[in-house]
């Protein structure tokens, strides 16, 4: 990005937007946005309004489901919420991930 | 299925652009005061926490930003800009809209109107169920037999098991009327078209009536009780749908008979006609209701037989099989078992099977050529159109070409330049189209009015069908693009540098070489279709004042039916001269005459002539003439001349010797070695016949047929008098009078009124079917030719239109161009009048060069239409003269105001605009 903080990979963004769903169950999208910085205890760098587009791109294929509510302050805030469709995708999603990961791991270890 | 979800919900946003606009603006100022309260709790300072809040966040507007670009559809969003840009130039300039608009319009909508009428008349499938499954026997286009009598219709019925059902109908109904009133109610009788018809008929359509029931086989049998079907249109135009109608009895020409049913609503009988069929009728009631009991005749050939044939069955054996079936039944009939060439007459007998699907096609086979020169005519039209619009597209694209240079010089790229223009020309083309596809309601409407006069019930719809829609919208949007294209293309690739550099300081470019050519190709596509327009508009008026042989002026026709109001031959004598003279009392009327057809009036008889004394005739003579019967006063009545020899007396009456009257193309084909006529035996048919008809006169020649048609032999018979060889000869039915002729003083008002009084007086059966002056009767046998003419002419008045209107803006925007060196002309002394003349003569010039291409390709096809043209050559001066001038006059109307414009230029002004 131009400010010059590096991006997260979008594939990356989307599952840690449902695995926080998927844990947390609804929740406004500062609290996702909180949420996954603290998860990653802050190794991921991210502007936060990048997740805005995430959620529309979640909800356009009908994986998220968006309800406006009232957050612990008292405000008026759109929450998300996994859908059933995207409860299934999470799973699979996760799995692809392993994979990728487990493979991206032992290219990685040092070679014996 | 993301994809599909994804494109599912962004084209569910577009309609909710706004509030999800809100919605967000709202979910990122939540977030920004979320993380303020939370900085704040962690002990920053209001200022402190708000940047914070703000770094964290990082962009607001490029989140936005990309938020919209994940939520809309790029592509509709890019041709919605265009679009609205697109209306924003069109509305700027609302003539240029106006007039492309318009000619789109008219061009597109004279097409799809004549696509429209074509669509009907020669494509229209019957509404049954699968009408492929008709099959026709026999045809009319190709000298194959296709008139069957009752004898051979049973023959083929019985022995073709190949077909579901066959049905036979009447060949003829164009005058078949019967006449009818309701029983038990007070009404007048009157004369419906009517057609006799198979029982099966209706079962071999495949068709549920609309009320009660159809004809079925049991009605068919001679004996049976009589019933009828009404059609749905006299059930509603008669009858206002009165459900009482099925089941009660009507006298049609005197008899009872039951009506069963109605058919349904958008049945219109076998065939597409002026005068559909109101009245379906058994066969096996007209020996009763008929004219002269064809059904036991079995040389009486009057039906048309159609079938549905089963699924499967191979057509080239069942043709061949069903010939074998008639072979023997021609081989009984005196024509065909004559040993002077009857073998040769049967082994020409020809049987044909054709496709049924729109039945009996007998309009398609009169009109077909003139409907396929009102399609030249109308591609011609769109044609006209087409350089119109590229004139007007090409001006228009070069009057933007400085705005286009601009926009290029400010790094616009040239695809988006090309696709607004693209995207300009296609809402053009479209709303050309809507207009058109309006105006081709309109003008179909008005062309089937003239076609069908009964047109609110007629078998054919104005209404555009889907076919003609998508044609219209088709060629409109390819107008649109190919013409739209090469402006696009040509401003869009312009130098921006050059074209800021010469700003508005044009001379005549090559762009204008292209737009001169297209006038020059209008102008010549138009005076062909003057040309045209003008011969077909000289050949009508040919037609129409020929010299049919007879006094035109101040003449009734009225037609009536003494048959259908059940009269014997007995009665006919006293029933004839109480007529006359009833006729004859009416105020206005000077002379009476009688005839069992009046001239022209769509009715021929024609017959076999042998004449006593000569040998027997070969199969290859032609030894037909036409005949009629009049009363002594018809040929005075009507301005025909005696030439020789005595008319018709009162003493020629149904027993006395048989005579004749014959015109001169008689004479000259049946005695062409100059014997005198006068006293010679003639008689129709076979040799025993020879001696039954002796000649006593000989009147001029006069046209009772067809108004194209070249004079005709034709023998005159007194009204009452039979063939002495054989009483049967002639069928009883041509002793009726179907017609009398009324001289008049001048026109006489109400005088209808009094000879419908006058007939209902002596019998209130005695229907008159027909009321017209015998100019009127003449113009009925020329509707199609009418129609042609006046559509062409209206078609070429059309296009010297749009040639005038292309001609102007050429002008006019070249002049608009030369503002500046016409300014220094005149500073430097031109004088006015020679502006404008400079400015006419290059109008001039384009419309001569559009002359000197049109008149030879009109002379072309002139050649082509000859055969539809009557005592008018392709190349008649007269219609070239006429055509030229209205051309140069176009031209010069279309020159006048621009060249005044130029005229008016002001030198000082047009230099200081530089």
């Amino acid at each position: 990005m131009g400010d010059g903080k590096s991006d997260v990979l979008q594939g990356t963004l989307d599952l840690m937007v449902l695995k926080t769903l998927e844990s947390m169950g609804s929740l406004h999208g500062y609290a996702i946005a909180r949420r996954i910085e603290q998860v990653s205890d802050h190794t991921v760098i991210m502007n936060q309004g990048t997740i805005y587009p995430a959620l529309l791109r979640l909800q356009q294929r009908r994986w998220i489901k968006a309800q406006w509510g009232v957050s612990e302050t008292g405000r008026r805030a759109k929450f998300y919420s996994l859908s059933k469709l995207g409860r299934q995708k999470v799973e699979t999603e996760t799995e692809n991930w392993e994979r990728v990961a487990a493979t991206m791991a032992r290219f990685l270890a040092p070679s014996n | 299925m993301d994809r599909i979800r994804i494109l599912l919900s962004r084209f569910a946003f577009l309609f909710r652009r706004r509030a999800m606009d809100a919605e967000l603006e709202e979910e990122l100022s939540t977030h920004l005061e979320l993380a303020i309260e939370e900085n704040r709790r962690r002990g920053m300072a209001e200022e402190e926490a708000r940047t914070a809040a703000l770094r964290s966040f990082g962009n607001v507007t490029q989140t936005r930003e990309r938020y919209r670009t994940e939520q809309g559809l790029p592509f509709l969003e890019a041709l919605a800009r265009d679009l609205r840009y697109a209306l924003r130039q069109l509305r700027k300039s609302p003539g240029f809209t106006i007039t492309a608009t318009l000619t789109l319009a008219l061009g597109i909508g004279a097409n799809a109107a004549i696509f429209t009428l074509i669509h009907a008349t020669l494509l229209q499938d019957l509404p049954v169920p699968h009408p492929e499954q008709l099959i026709r026997v026999g045809d009319d286009h190709r000298g194959g037999i296709s008139w069957f009598s009752t004898q051979m219709y049973d023959q083929l019925r019985k022995n073709t098991p190949e077909f579901e059902e066959l049905a036979a109908m009447q060949a003829s109904i164009d005058s078949s009327w019967l006449t009818l009133h309701r029983q038990g109610v007070a009404e007048v009788p009157h004369g419906e078209v009517s057609e006799w018809v198979s029982g099966n008929y209706f079962a071999m359509m495949g068709i549920t009536p609309a009320a009660g029931r159809l004809l079925q086989p049991a009605d068919d049998i001679a004996g049976a009780p009589m019933v009828a079907v009404m059609s749905y249109s006299m059930w509603q135009r008669e009858y206002a749908g009165d459900p009482t109608i099925v089941g009660s009895v009507f006298v049609i020409n005197t008899h009872p008979v039951t009506v069963v049913g109605i058919a349904p609503k958008e049945f219109y009988g076998d065939r597409i006609t002026a005068y559909p069929t109101d009245l379906f009728v058994p066969l096996s009631t007209e020996p009763l209701l008929g004219e002269g009991d064809f059904t036991h005749n079995p040389r009486m050939q009057w039906l048309y037989i159609l079938g549905r044939v089963k699924p499967g069955v191979a057509l080239g054996p069942l043709q061949a099989k069903m010939h074998a079936e008639l072979v023997p039944i021609f081989s009984d009939i005196p024509y065909y078992s004559d040993a002077a060439g009857g073998e040769e007459r049967i082994k020409r007998i020809r049987l044909s099977l054709t496709p049924g699907h729109s039945g009996i096609a007998v309009m398609a086979r009169d009109m077909v050529a003139g409907l396929h020169l009102l399609m030249w005519i109308s591609g011609l039209v769109l044609l006209i159109v087409c350089a119109n619009i590229a004139n007007l597209l090409l001006a228009r694209g070069l009057a933007r070409s400085g705005e286009i240079s601009v926009r290029v010089a400010l790094g616009a790229p040239r695809t988006r330049i090309v696709s607004q223009m693209l995207t300009e020309s296609v809402l053009l083309s479209c709303m050309g189209g809507t207009v058109g596809v309006a105006i081709a309601y309109l003008m179909s409407s008005m062309m089937l009015r003239l076609a069908f006069p009964r047109a609110e019930f007629s078998p054919i719809h104005a209404t555009p069908s889907p076919q003609v829609l998508g044609f219209a919208f088709g060629v409109s949007l390819l107008t649109g693009l190919l013409f739209g294209m090469a402006p696009a293309w040509a401003t869009s690739h312009a130098q921006p540098a050059d074209a800021l550099r010469r700003s508005n300081r044009t001379s005549s470019g090559h762009a204008s070489l292209l737009q001169r050519s297209l006038v020059v190709l209008q102008a010549g596509l138009s005076v062909i279709l003057l040309i045209g327009a003008g011969l077909l508009a000289k050949s009508l008026i040919n037609l129409q004042h020929q010299s049919f042989g007879i006094e035109v002026e101040h003449r009734v026709v009225v037609r009536l039916n003494a048959q259908n109001a059940g009269y014997t031959t007995e009665e006919l004598q006293p029933l004839y001269d109480r007529m006359r003279a009833r006729m004859l009392s009416l105020p206005g009327v000077t002379k009476v005459g009688m005839a069992l057809f009046a001239p022209l009036d769509g009715d021929d008889l024609r017959s076999d002539v042998v004449v006593e004394g000569q040998p027997r005739p070969g199969p290859a003579d032609d030894v037909h003439s036409s005949w009629d019967r009049v009363s002594p006063e018809l040929f005075d009545a009507i301005g025909q001349h005696l030439v020789r020899g005595r008319n018709f007396l009162a003493s020629d009456t149904a027993h006395s010797t048989g005579v004749a009257v014959v015109n001169r193309a008689f004479v000259k084909r049946f005695f062409p070695r100059g014997e005198d006529p006068i006293g010679q035996h003639f008689g129709m048919g076979d040799m025993k016949s020879a001696a039954d008809w002796q000649i006593v006169g000989v009147v001029e020649n006069a046209k009772y047929q067809y108004p194209h048609e070249e004079q005709q032999p034709m023998f005159f018979l007194p009204l009452l008098q039979r063939a002495q060889s054989d009483t049967k000869s002639i069928d009883v039915s041509s002793l009726y009078i179907g017609s009398i002729i009324l001289v008049t003083t001048g026109p006489i008002s109400g005088l209808e009124h009094q000879v419908r009084q006058a007939m209902e007086e002596i019998n209130p059966n005695l229907n008159v079917n027909n009321y017209e002056t015998l100019e009127e009767q003449i113009g009925d046998r020329l509707s199609q030719e009418k129609l042609v003419a006046r559509l062409t002419l209206l078609f070429g008045l059309l296009a010297l239109a749009l040639a005038g209107v292309g001609l102007y803006g050429v002008t006019a925007y070249t002049v608009a161009q030369r503002g500046s060196e016409i300014g220094i002309r005149m500073a430097l002394g031109a004088e006015r009048s020679n502006i404008m003349r400079m400015v006419l003569q290059g109008v001039m010039l384009q419309a001569g060069l559009g002359l000197l291409i049109g008149v030879p390709v009109a002379l072309l096809c002139g050649r082509y239409v000859q055969s539809q043209l009557f005592e008018v050559t392709g190349g008649d001066p007269g219609v070239l003269t006429t055509a030229i001038a209205t051309l140069a006059l176009a031209a010069c109307a279309a020159g006048i105001l621009p060249a005044k414009r130029a005229a008016t230029i002001d030198p000082a002004k047009a230099l200081r605009s530089e």
